[in-house]
């Protein structure tokens, strides 16, 4: 990327800093979702939430949607807390104050699609860290959550440049991270990363944004990058991708990340990746029900 | 509320899922797949709930939990999983019946041998499908040939080898008669391209497509014939090994892995796992489908 390049970023990402959208409640929620402590975190969940009220309605929405098979719907978060269980709620209302944040009237992207495969590579996230002993199952699945960031940034601030690369990732079903460097001579690693810094997400985080399209290029954190950019292909190659054909054989087990991955952790080569596979299948029509429920949109018949 | 409404409408399977599955259904679809590599997601499992209903009709086993009885405990139990299997994967076969693996193949794969071969004088693509039953995938594969043979494979000779264990099956692909629900997958354009109507309820397969296609009977567990079948491009081996015990299954695969050429690749059917019986072979993803891929000499991944 040219100095040129990253200024032109830098500046932009410092306009979508004063968009006013952004939901107050937002980086002191993404700061909870880093720590730990059950309890204190209860509280301070529902307290943040009754700051605000348009959150607070779109997330007990998703709580009242089929998928939970409540009897009664939640009347407060704290209720929904208690049914659904924290992580659950703590997932509805990031993605809720992300989708407020970056209202997707003009995005280049279809927000449905971008959220089914922001979601999708979280779910996978956790299905994957759940099978390997040390990892940390919340990180992951936040890190799968916030690793295209990248695109929102591109679909605010970069509008124009990222048409032409998603115009070209369509007709020639490419990668679109390749149609961005060819067009656009950065990605949505880049872009992501500028605005991950300037809100002060956790350096792991951070790093995920960064290099989940080049494992070998990260310093730190290399097996959450790994893990991260491994269920981004999976995700991909099953249906939660972007909304495109992608021309595109992906070798797991030969990839990197994988090599990296086992080094930390080693149960990961008794890991059945076939019927892995299958299983994430199982939860495609549930995140396309979650997306539509929080987003007003129609999951496909 | 509207939108929860939509939601749960757009999503039937969904809801179907929903609906409490008799745990016992699960501890099926886990020995299922154990035993044979077929995996029944969960959105499909009403699909296996279905087959166990049909056989503990036959057998008078009142709940889920006896036919589990029956299935493991009782003596005849592999006979009854034979059974089963045949349940869950008898409505699987028509014309079409994969469109991912298709596109794989079209757009993918193809590109690649194109590329890899194109300096060879003889363009040729060989094409095994290996337990063909009534021909379905053969012709399948052949008319998606004939697309191509005017782009990619221009110049080139397919040849499809359709072999299988049953004589009556191999009688009945020759003739390349078909019906509605063998067609249920196969559009318009198709259709009329490639088939003649013989009357209001059949189509047959017109002769330049069977031009692509040799028929013939071989047991996959015939050692002698598994060695002549040299050079193969492509493996297609649907919900054939579901009924192989574990050494005949490895037999066979590894037999599949010499018949490959470097760089072929090894279909199963779309919920079938070949359950780590052969290291050699690279699990990969397509789009909406996996293969087993022989490494191509210049990948170095041998």
């Amino acid at each position: 990327m040219s100095p040129s390049a990253a200024a032109t970023i830098r500046d932009r990402v410092q306009q979508i800093e004063t968009m006013p959208a952004i939901p107050a409640v937002f980086l002191p929620l993404m700061k909870l979702l880093g720590s730990s402590g059950e309890d204190v975190k209860l509280d301070e969940v529902v307290r943040l939430v009754s700051y605000d009220s348009n959150i607070a309605g779109q997330c007990l929405r998703v709580a009242a949607s089929p998928l939970y098979g409540l009897a009664k719907p939640p009347e407060s978060i704290k209720a929904a807390v208690l049914t659904l269980g924290l992580r659950r709620v703590e997932t509805m209302l990031l993605t809720c104050c992300l989708g407020q944040a970056f209202p997707a009237a003009k995005w280049v992207l279809d927000p449905a699609v971008f959220w089914r495969h922001s979601l999708g590579c979280a779910m996978v996230c956790r299905k994957f860290s759940e099978r390997l002993a040390t990892a940390d199952v919340e990180k992951a699945y936040m890190a799968g959550l916030l690793h295209d960031l990248g695109f929102m940034v591109n679909c605010i601030a970069f509008s124009r440049e990222f048409a032409v690369a998603m115009e070209r990732a369509c007709q020639q079903e490419i990668p679109l991270s390749e149609a961005e460097q060819a067009t656009m001579g950065f990605t949505h690693c880049e872009t992501g990363q500028a605005l991950a810094e300037s809100w002060k997400l956790a350096d792991d985080v951070v790093e995920v944004i960064a290099h989940h399209h080049a494992v070998e290029q990260s310093r730190k954190a290399r097996p959450l990058v790994a893990l991260v950019h491994l269920s981004d292909l999976l995700c991909r190659m099953r249906g939660l991708g972007y909304g495109y054909y992608e021309r595109h054989m992906v070798d797991l087990m030969a990839d990197p990340a994988w090599a990296i991955l086992l080094q930390e952790h080693r149960e990961l080569a008794g890991v059945d990746l076939v019927r892995f596979t299958f299983e994430l299948d199982e939860a495609v029509g549930e995140i396309h029900a979650l997306v539509g429920t929080i987003f007003g949109t129609l999951a496909p018949a | 509320m509207t939108i929860i409404t939509q939601t749960a409408a757009a999503s039937p399977a969904l809801a179907k899922s929903i609906e409490a599955v008799d745990p016992a259904y699960r501890q099926i679809r886990d020995l299922v797949y154990k035993v044979s590599g077929i995996y029944k997601s969960e959105e499909k499992l009403y699909l296996l709930a279905d087959g166990c209903g049909r056989r503990m009709k036959q057998l008078g086993a009142r709940t889920p939990r006896d036919y589990w009885d029956q299935l493991t405990a009782q003596p005849g139990r592999d006979g009854e999983l034979r059974h089963l299997l045949n349940e869950i994967t008898i409505g699987e076969t028509c014309l079409f019946r994969s469109q991912p693996q298709l596109d794989a193949l079209r757009k993918v794969i193809l590109p690649e041998i194109v590329a890899e071969k194109t300096k060879q004088v003889t363009k040729r693509l060989r094409i095994w499908s290996a337990g063909c039953s009534t021909g379905e995938e053969s012709y399948t594969l052949a008319m998606n040939m004939l697309e191509e043979s005017a782009k990619l494979l221009q110049g080139w000779t397919v040849e499809i080898i359709a072999t299988d264990l049953n004589d009556h099956s191999i009688e009945t692909a020759k003739a390349g008669i078909y019906g509605d629900y063998a067609l249920r997958n196969t559009s318009e354009f198709y259709k009329r391209k490639y088939f003649a109507t013989i009357d209001e309820k059949k189509l047959q397969v017109l002769p330049a497509v069977k031009k692509l296609i040799s028929f013939s009977r071989i047991n996959l567990q015939d050692d002698s014939k598994m060695l002549f079948m040299k050079g193969m491009d492509l493996i297609f081996c649907c919900n054939v090994l579901i009924y192989f015990d574990g050494v005949s299954k490895s037999k066979v695969i590894n037999h599949f892995f010499s018949n490959l050429n470097f760089g072929g690749y090894f279909f199963l059917g779309t919920s079938e796992s070949l359950m780590k019986l052969n290291e050699q072979f690279h699990l990969v993803h397509f789009p909406g489908t996996i293969a087993y891929w022989k490494p191509s000499l210049k990948s170095g991944k041998l």
